[in-house]
């Protein structure tokens, strides 16, 4: 496809195209955008990948991408380290720390149990949680998979693991989005909304 | 609830079709290969947003044509629909799938569209239900009970990521065998969504079996005594509740462990139900002849129309494909008379059948992909 392009043009095009949701014609644009950027530009670009790529890792505590270790959050003394939130991915500490109600820290797993996908326990960083509650002094772990099913398999999994240690496990609340109308919730939503009410 | 207008665009042998029907019945009529049955599985699709007759949907595409559109108008008890379905079969940046909206607002899922046209259909492939193996009599279950519960529709979908997950993890044990761990969270996960679906499909056969034989009796002039039972793959009774259901299923998976690990796949669980169908006391599969297949599938039909109607408190659109002119006189007459106040779609080689008077029906002649009203 990208034949007619000398090769250097062809090879950055064919790293774009590699990129999820990048097709072909994305792939040219993106590519040649970069050709009309000024050097200064371009490099700032190329550095902007190394530096996110080699100056980040895992923090050795929750795993979340880190250019320190441990991380910011593991390192704040003011935070709760007795109370765990356990998430999938590094975007949903990122969507959590948003909300600034969250006092204690996080296990980032990089994944959900998936077998359809080779997913297995293994494959994700729940083993590095187990041991974390092991050794330090914690009191509650809160799991905030995500509401689908490989997310509640993974959920009921690391319950499984902790409740005979006798950690408090909770599990985040699903159901009617706070300032949305019934009315245009779903049929699921609501049900699991209507599942796990409470008294007032 | 009554659909108004059709309009079809590239849809199997029609180029362009734009047709207002009649509140009562409408009477599709001509050769074979014309087309009749084509404008059955458009209004199906707008009902189930799928074909009756093929689970590919670019079957539904006009030969030489990148996509089609199909848009009906409907009018409810309070007030009117829009129904939308579009598909491309070239691949335009998303993917290759079938686009649904409901007065122009775009469905963010297919499930959505469900109990937005409630229609039974009768076809030939029906008699299926009775003559062939289990998937046939779930599939009429779970398309009757999704139109009447959006939540089972969610739950089967869930069900079937749940099972396939958990068949690719018994599949996987034998290479990786400490994934067994695993196993249990699946187990629980499996039968907490299975175990919604068996108490709705019990529930949903209970009352089908009620009215499906008073529909019969009628039908058959008492001759004959239909019954439905449910007959799921672990051992319940009908005062089971959901936490009953849960536990038998539950005990019933780790009972059969070693079995599903030896054979790789799930073997229990409603994805394995059959429905029996049964005639004066014997199986109508085995037993029943021809007619008496076709008519208690006919008493199914009309009972799932009774049953729509007592939940919504509105009559849903019936759609008879080929069917009138296989039945006697006496099961036909029989027949067009319980249907009325219904919208009825008709098709038949001919309208003669039809010995009712002309200003109770519309009439379609279709010939080669084109409707003519007479």
């Amino acid at each position: 496809m990208s034949y007619f392009y000398a090769p250097p043009v062809a090879k950055l095009i064919e790293e774009f195209e590699k990129l999820p949701g990048i097709g072909h014609k994305t792939a040219q644009r993106l590519a040649f955008h970069v050709l009309n950027l000024s050097t200064e530009k371009a490099d700032a670009l190329a550095s902007a990948i190394r530096d996110a790529k080699l100056k980040t890792s895992y923090c050795s505590i929750c795993s979340n991408l880190t250019e320190s270790d441990p991380c910011s959050v593991c390192r704040d003394v003011k935070r709760d380290q007795s109370t765990i939130c356990v998430v999938e991915d590094p975007r949903d500490v990122v969507a959590l720390e948003r909300v600034r109600e969250f006092k204690g820290v996080y296990h980032v797993l990089h994944g959900a149990i998936s077998p359809m996908e080779g997913i297995g326990p293994e494959d994700i960083k729940i083993k590095e949680l187990i041991k974390r509650v092991r050794d330090a002094d914690i009191r509650e772990v809160i799991l905030a998979t995500n509401p689908n099913v490989e997310g509640e398999a993974t959920a009921m999994y690391i319950s499984k693991l902790l409740k005979p240690a006798g950690i408090k496990t909770t599990r985040i609340a699903h159901g009617i989005p706070v300032g949305g109308d019934l009315e245009y919730a779903d049929e699921v939503t609501l049900a699991k909304a209507m599942e796990g009410r409470r008294e007032i | 609830m009554q659909i108004k207008n059709l309009k079809l665009r590239n849809f199997r042998n029609y180029s362009r079709l734009d047709v207002d029907f009649s509140e009562t019945f409408n009477i599709i009529y001509g050769n074979n290969a014309q087309g009749k049955t084509n404008i059955i599985e458009a209004i199906f699709l707008c009902a189930s947003g799928r074909s009756h007759r093929t689970s590919r949907d670019d079957e539904m595409v006009k030969y030489d044509s990148g996509g089609f559109e199909v848009n009906l108008q409907l009018r409810k008890r309070d007030f009117d629909d829009e129904i939308g379905v579009l598909f491309n079969t070239v691949k335009n940046g998303s993917e290759k799938r079938k686009k649904i909206s409901i007065n122009e607002i775009p469905l963010k899922r297919i499930g959505d569209l469900m109990g937005h046209l409630n229609a039974v259909i009768f076809s030939p492939e029906d008699l299926l239900i009775v003559k062939q193996g289990p998937s046939e009599r779930r599939r009429f279950i779970d398309i009757t009970l999704s139109q009447l519960r959006p939540a089972y529709f969610y739950d089967l979908q869930k069900y079937s990521r749940i099972l396939f997950q958990r068949n690719t993890l018994l599949k996987r044990i034998c290479i990786q065998k400490n994934l067994v761990d695993t196993l249990e969270v699946w187990n629980k996960h499996l039968v907490k969504t299975g175990s919604r679906i068996v108490k709705a499909r019990m529930n949903f056969i209970d009352r089908l079996n009620v009215l499906a034989g008073a529909r019969h009796e009628k039908l058959t002039n008492n001759e004959e005594k239909l019954e439905l039972l449910y007959d799921p793959s672990f051992k319940i009774t009908a005062e089971c509740s959901e936490d009953e259901i849960e536990d038998v299923f539950y005990r019933a998976l780790i009972r059969g462990k070693e079995n599903e690990l030896r054979k790789g796949t799930t073997v229990i669980g409603p994805h394995r139900d059959d429905m029996q169908v049964v005639l004066n006391g014997e199986s109508t599969k085995i037993y029943g002849s021809q007619g008496q297949q076709r008519t208690a599938v006919l008493s199914m039909k009309l009972a799932e129309i009774d049953l729509m109607q007592e939940e919504s408190g509105e009559f849903p659109v019936l759609l008879l494909d080929d069917v009138l002119s296989e039945l006697d006189d006496r099961r036909k007459e029989f027949l067009l008379d319980s249907i009325g106040g219904l919208q009825t779609f008709i098709t038949s080689t001919d309208r003669g059948f039809f010995n009712r008077g002309n200003d109770e029906a519309a009439f379609f002649y279709i010939k080669n992909g084109t409707m003519q009203r007479n």
